[in-house]
């Protein structure tokens, strides 16, 4: 009689509770969910709407649809192109230029050990610290053609003076340099972090199999940081994809549009054109060019990553 | 084939020595165990040998040929980690396959070797898994097959059994064996586990504090400890020790010799307690007396009726008990205080 009854409640009580339980995790996530939908899902939705609309910010009412236009005239107009090789030929060199001299440079930090190697890495380090505009403003005095510091020293050493950010040619290699400068040494730390996590014994042991540098290189190290490259490389892209403060600062995208790059064409297509319908298309195809990229990197590299 | 000498070594790290003037020869197709307390230095001795823990001073020889300045992967020598050490992003037939590749092997060969040593140790099946995807002691019979399918003329080997069930260690153990029978190679082998090291060994390297405390045959270890500490390590539970005379001298039996009765044994040390603790384990009784001085341990293979709480008598014949001076080291019988020292042990109470 009495276990009869302690069952019904028990019952009753794991009822009540399965409601509960069963609405609990939900709630907690609200606020979250929330939070990205208002701040992520909702503007993407936004920008996708007015990518085919010509918008006006005055007098919303009259706003109109106007189909695939926005994208047309973006594919067909000769700046918008131009962007679009800019901005991948910057997302190229940036890549090649920071994963090279990190890895060269984690390689190196990673090795040798003391004073000099902690104020290298502190140095490295550095950039990534300082505000964009302080490096744009130095950096911008420093390339100065006619009393900037890098063309004293060039033509002090009698290599003939460079236009850097002057001239539509030297214009890009100029921001990459810049950009570069200001990235290797946080890509850097993340490779030398992961460097570090192998352990020395692995080593050993393949020193006992003979293994060589190039080989233990080839079959140890890299394999062994590869989800570490992985990230970095698609970090990286995307970073690039998006430069806008570097080179809003440095060459407000000229000269003659050289190194006009998407985000850059968003702003002023938004700022200078007041033409919000073409910004939000172009922020598309930003959208969709980054959405390939990161799907074609993981079809093609991630059978070499090695989780482990 | 494989002779190993050690001459005056020392290894530093940093300002602490760890080894210091160490002598040791290892005898060319012995089966050698180092054993010792954690910490004592034998993971860095075999790593010395391996090149890949160089020694701050001294040489190492091998064949008599110094062989301080060659480079691990030459000397001719194998390896089996503490810490496997197995290459994470290589599957395990690429593990076992990397030291091949690299010394040129060509490829039909180099499945042949790879084969047999899986087969060896066991990992047929799990050639193609990525080691993630292995147990400990799996991963510990990738580390083994790595070393024996070099064929090296030396193998060190750093406590490669620690992670593998009771079966198949004993199944290990007698593979190793069965392995150096037919190598006939040297076997520098590291372990904590004393039954190991008595019955793989034909010669047991006792080292303490960076130091060998004594260098044997199992046998005569165990049956003639040169020290306290040899004595002590060797054997389980460890041999039974008093101080007497001032606390000077140190006396000690092994439990499997004492003798456990009810009466007072005549002609013997001995002394009395009461039973603590009686643990039946099948072919022997392992019984635990407190005496005034300490827990005594006395195993019995026979049943008999003594029981937890029981006053009893504890002996030890004269033949069975050891002596040590104060410096720790054995007093045999041939020392001109061992007669004296005998009659003391039988009078004390
Ligand atoms: N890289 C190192 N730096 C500093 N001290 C070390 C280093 N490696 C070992 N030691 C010290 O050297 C001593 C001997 O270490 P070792 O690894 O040889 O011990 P072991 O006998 O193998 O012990 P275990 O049985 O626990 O493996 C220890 O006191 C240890 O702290
Ligand atoms: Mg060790």
């Amino acid at each position: 009689m009495k276990k009869n009854t302690t069952n019904t409640e028990e019952l009753e009580t794991r009822h009540r509770g399965n409601w509960k339980e069963k609405i609990k995790p939900y709630l907690y996530i609200a606020p979250a969910f929330v939070g990205i939908g208002l701040f992520t899902i909702y503007p993407v939705i936004k920008v996708l709407i007015w990518s085919f609309q010509k918008v006006n910010q005055l007098d919303t009412s009259k706003t109109k649809w106007v189909g695939m236009k926005n994208y047309s005239y973006l594919l067909s107009n000769g700046a918008f192109q131009k962007t679009l090789l800019n901005t991948f030929i910057y997302t190229g060199a940036t890549l090649a230029i920071i994963m090279t001299c990190a890895l060269i440079l984690a390689f190196w930090l990673n090795k040798s050990q003391g004073h000099l190697t902690m104020f290298t890495q502190g140095a490295a380090f550095m950039p990534h610290v300082i505000s964009s505009v302080s490096i744009a403003l130095v950096f911008s005095m420093m390339m100065n053609p006619s009393f900037g510091l890098f063309n004293k020293v060039l033509t002090a050493v009698g290599l003939p003076a460079s236009p850097w950010l002057t001239s539509s040619s030297t214009a890009m290699p100029s921001v990459v340099g810049v950009a570069s400068w200001k990235a290797i040494g946080y890509y850097c730390l993340i490779i030398i972090g992961a460097l570090q996590s192998i352990s020395a014994s692995i080593y050993e042991a393949a020193s006992l199999d003979n293994a060589g540098a190039g080989v233990t290189l080839r079959k140890i190290t890299i394999p062994m940081i590869s989800p570490q490259l992985f990230f970095v490389m698609i970090t990286m892209t995307i970073g690039s994809f998006k430069v806008f403060d570097t080179v809003r600062l440095l060459t407000d995208g000229g000269p003659n549009n050289a190194t006009s790059v998407l985000v850059y064409y968003i702003y002023k297509q938004v700022f200078w054109e007041s033409n919000i319908g073409r910004a939000c298309a172009a922020g598309i195809v930003l959208l969709v060019l980054v959405g390939v990229l990161t799907v074609i990197y993981f079809r093609l590299l991630s059978k070499r990553v090695h989780y482990q | 084939m494989g002779e190993i000498v050690l001459k005056n070594v020392t290894k530093k790290f940093g300002s602490n020595t760890v080894i210091q003037n160490l002598n040791l020869t290892i005898k060319d197709g012995s089966f050698t165990v180092l054993v010792g307390p954690s910490g004592c230095g034998k993971t860095t001795l075999l790593r010395m040998i391996a090149g890949i823990g160089p020694q701050t001073s001294g040489t190492v020889c091998i064949d008599g040929k110094d062989i301080s300045e060659v480079a691990p992967g030459d000397r001719g020598v194998a390896m089996v980690f503490q810490n496997y050490a197995i290459y994470p992003t290589m599957s395990v037939y690429e593990n076992i396959e990397f030291g091949l590749k690299n010394n040129h092997i060509p490829k039909d060969k180099r499945r042949k070797l790879v084969d047999d040593a899986c087969e060896k140790v066991g990992l047929q099946e799990l050639k193609d898994r990525q080691p993630n995807a292995l147990s400990g002691g799996q991963r510990q019979r990738v580390a083994l097959a790595r070393a024996i399918v070099k064929q090296p003329s030396v193998f060190l080997m750093d406590e490669p059994l620690s992670n593998l069930d009771a079966k198949l260690r004993v199944q290990m153990r007698v593979e190793l064996i069965e392995l150096h029978h037919k190598l006939k190679t040297t076997f520098v082998y590291v372990t904590h586990d004393q039954i190991e090291a008595m019955s793989m060994a034909d010669t047991i390297v006792l080292m303490n504090e960076g130091k060998i405390m004594q260098m044997d045959s199992p046998r005569k270890l165990y049956r003639d400890p040169d020290n306290l500490f040899a004595a002590r390590f060797i054997g389980s539970p460890a041999m039974n020790i008093r101080r007497f005379g001032n606390e000077e001298y140190v006396l000690g039996f092994r439990p499997e010799k004492g003798i456990i009765s009810t009466q007072e044994p005549q002609g013997c040390y001995r002394t009395s307690g009461t039973v603590v603790a009686k643990e039946d384990l099948g072919s022997e009784i392992h019984y635990s007396v407190r005496d005034m001085y300490d827990d005594v341990s006395v195993i019995r293979s026979e049943e008999d009726d003594i029981t937890v709480g029981e006053k009893v008598w504890i002996g030890a014949k004269p033949e069975n008990i050891y002596l040590f001076g104060n410096d720790q080291l054995r007093i045999r019988e041939d020392d001109p205080r061992y007669p004296d020292l005998c009659r003391q042990v039988l009078a004390l109470q």
